[in-house]
């Protein structure tokens, strides 16, 4: 049970959120309630959800929305309950591998929400509320969330602007350590860009700013190189990839002078990343060869694109939960012929002992030690052997659908019913 | 014997174009690693067939059209192997794959010229000439399929547009490198071809240099080769340009190779007729 991004706004997820550091004593008094065996809570800023195992769902979905009322909550904003969703059985199970495949995120695909529940099922771990159903459960959303990702193309795309620019740049360039980036300017956007190129590899970066001193920070908080900004031009050829990010309303290059550079740079290839508000570098750039121009718009053009691809992805990611959720609900349902599979060898073993009582004080009162010992061993022998089909049937039988007929039917020939 | 091999080869090399396709259609990693190992399995063969022909007969299977092809064929495949080896580069298979299976295939298309060898041409010269010139060549073919996928890759970051199928594609200057690699090891295999090609045109036909069609053509290739080399490693051209010429080579050579003798009757050749 819980709210998303979809069915609040984010006035009352922040609100209904529960506080990491109370996270202990919520997950504790979850499992108080009568109803409920095992909870895990999982608490993001785009979803608040309680898991539980519970073997009655609607006694637990009553309880649970009781529990969820004492968390806070705005006003205005109707009612919790017009806010919350609620899956049992195996609704529910489709819906947690969803989360973390994320197929429920509000960017599909983004790797978070993974180690997010991860974390919070650890929290539950630690403070004893998960038992055998939702470890399995959890676990097998893990390992859906890295079929997902392995198998389909969901998360293989960039979809963010500086993630688009790195993918670009691994495009033209076969490795990155051994790059210059120039970072010209110092808007938001284009330290976002620079953070992203460092992160993945590139070690040179050279700042220059119109205020020098503008420079001399933004090079500290890179640790790149402050460069004045009437030289950097003498310092392009050393910059393979040139990220434009000022406010500036003239053009900063012209076509003409990357040329004369490519020149100097014995034509190696150059990627311009303009991110200005105004045009920073002239649009013929691109015409040039070996040198790549790409604006925000560009960016974000192929950002939307990959976009739409990982969308045509979910339907494969989506198979891949189903067949998920089959298993689980075949290994949920397996655990029901456990206690049938005790209760039939122990009515037998009763059987046994019984008879073997009674025979023994009457008609086989005169038996030796060691002819006692050899007619124990044959019954219970005996006792196995009959036993021995059935069990191994009722086992294999875990995969069918009528396996729970089985299971019924044992349960009533022998009078299994529970005690 | 030979022939069944032969047959067999070719539906392997199909085998392993069908994986290459299947590699870049879904990105499996899986077929990545798959595919080169068919090629592989079809490269041992028809290694086996090329032995069992020199076992036969005594002499390498190069005398006639067919035999060429396949064994061109043969050291594309090889070549490609080894340079797989070293830069696991399975998106280069979708091009040597098919190009394989279609050259193999084609070797079948050629009727079967005359068995027995004219005694004149019974020399080592001819094998070495044949060996270091297709070596050349293959090398040439790789380079060839580098820069088809560096043209691929240029166009799609210079227009925009980004589609899935050639994400797995090698950077650009992954992609330059190779060229210029390929570059300047099949340049020198191919002066040495052309050197023994004359060294025994010196010995059987008298002279050295006779304006004959097919060496012409192989000095224009040279030529251009050599340029494209020269203009690498002085002038700096890359990128692009080192593509397009790279490609432009290839046409002339692989062009002259299957149809040079019907339009230049030549002395030199696969047919003795």
């Amino acid at each position: 049970m819980g709210l998303n991004h979809r069915t609040a706004p984010v006035e009352v997820r922040e609100k209904v959120a529960f506080e990491s550091s109370l996270l202990a004593d919520s997950l504790k008094r979850v499992c108080s309630l009568p109803s409920i065996q095992e909870g895990v809570i999982v608490s993001t800023c785009n979803r608040v959800e309680v898991i539980v195992a519970a073997s009655d769902g609607e006694t637990a979905a009553r309880e649970l929305k009781g529990f969820l009322a004492e968390q806070e909550y705005p006003e205005g904003h109707g009612g919790l309950d017009s806010h919350l969703y609620t899956y049992t059985a195996d609704a529910a199970v489709r819906h947690l591998f969803r989360v973390a495949a994320s197929l429920d995120s509000m960017v599909v695909g983004e790797p978070q929400i993974l180690g997010q529940i991860k974390d919070y099922y650890f929290a539950a771990h630690e403070a004893g509320t998960v038992g055998t159903i939702l470890h399995r459960l959890f676990h097998r959303s893990f390992t859906v969330a890295k079929r997902v990702r392995t198998e389909t193309g969901i998360a293989s795309r960039a979809v963010s602007v500086s993630s688009v620019a790195v993918d670009l740049a691994r495009r033209i360039f076969d490795r990155l350590d051994d790059k210059t980036v120039m970072l010209i300017g110092a808007g938001k956007m284009g330290g976002l860009v620079a953070r992203h190129l460092q992160g993945s590899g590139v070690s040179s970066l050279m700042v220059t700013n119109r205020t020098f001193e503008r420079a001399v920070e933004l090079a500290a908080e890179f640790r790149g190189n402050p460069i004045r900004f009437e030289d950097y031009p003498r310092y392009l050829t050393l910059a393979d990839l040139i990220i434009g990010c000022t406010s500036a309303p003239e053009m900063l290059l012209e076509r003409e002078s990357v040329e004369r550079v490519l020149k100097e740079r014995k034509r190696k290839a150059m990627f311009f990343i303009d991110l200005g508000d105004r045009r920073n570098f002239d649009p013929r750039i691109h015409e040039l060869d070996n040198a790549y121009l790409y604006n925000l718009d560009d960016l974000e053009g192929v950002a939307r694109e990959n976009l739409k691809g990982r969308k045509a992805e979910v339907h494969k990611a989506e198979e891949i939960v189903g067949e998920e959720v089959t298993a689980f609900l075949r290994w949920l349902e397996s655990l029901d012929q456990v206690p049938t599979i005790i209760a039939l060898r122990q009515r037998l073993e009763e059987i046994r002992k019984r008879e073997m009582e009674k025979s023994l004080g009457t008609g086989l009162k005169e038996l030796s030690e060691r002819q006692r010992e050899a007619l124990e061993d044959m019954t219970a022998a005996m006792i196995n052997k009959i036993l021995h089909a059935p069990i191994t049937h009722l086992k294999r039988q875990g995969r069918d659908e009528d396996e729970a007929v089985y299971i019924e039917a044992l349960k009533k020939l022998f009078d299994l019913g529970e005690k | 014997m030979e022939v069944t091999l032969l047959k067999v080869t070719v539906v392997v090399y199909l085998l392993a174009t069908a994986s290459f396709i299947v590699y870049v259609v879904l990105l499996k990693e899986f077929f990545a690693r798959l595919s080169p190992l068919i090629l592989l399995g079809g490269f041992i063969i028809h290694t086996s067939a090329l032995a069992v022909h020199f076992i036969q007969t005594g002499y390498p299977a190069i005398m006639q059209f067919r035999e060429a092809l396949s064994f061109y064929t043969w050291l594309m495949v090889g070549i490609y192997l080894l340079v797989q080896l070293k830069y696991r580069l399975a998106v280069l298979g979708c091009f040597i794959g098919p190009l394989a299976f279609i050259m193999s295939l084609a070797a079948f298309a050629f009727a079967a010229g005359r068995e027995e060898i004219p005694p004149a041409l019974k020399t080592y010269w001819l094998p070495l000439h044949v060996t270091l010139a297709f070596l050349g060549n293959a090398v040439f073919a790789l380079a060839f399929g580098v820069s088809l996928m560096y043209l691929l890759q240029e166009y799609q970051l210079k227009s925009k547009k980004m589609p899935s199928l050639y994400e797995r594609f090698p950077s650009l200057e992954t992609l330059d490198r190779l060229n210029y690699l390929f570059l300047v090891w099949g340049f020198p295999l191919m002066t040495l071809g052309i050197i023994t090609g004359s060294m025994w045109a010196g010995v059987h036909w008298g002279k050295y240099w006779s304006w004959d069609p097919r060496q012409i053509s192989s000095a224009v290739t040279w030529l251009l080769y050599g340029t494209l080399l020269q203009g690498r490693i002085a002038a700096g051209w890359h990128g692009k340009k080192a593509a397009v010429l790279t490609i432009v080579g290839f046409a002339v050579v692989l062009g002259y190779f299957l149809w040079g003798d019907y339009l230049f009757p030549s002395r030199h050749g696969g047919r003795f007729e």
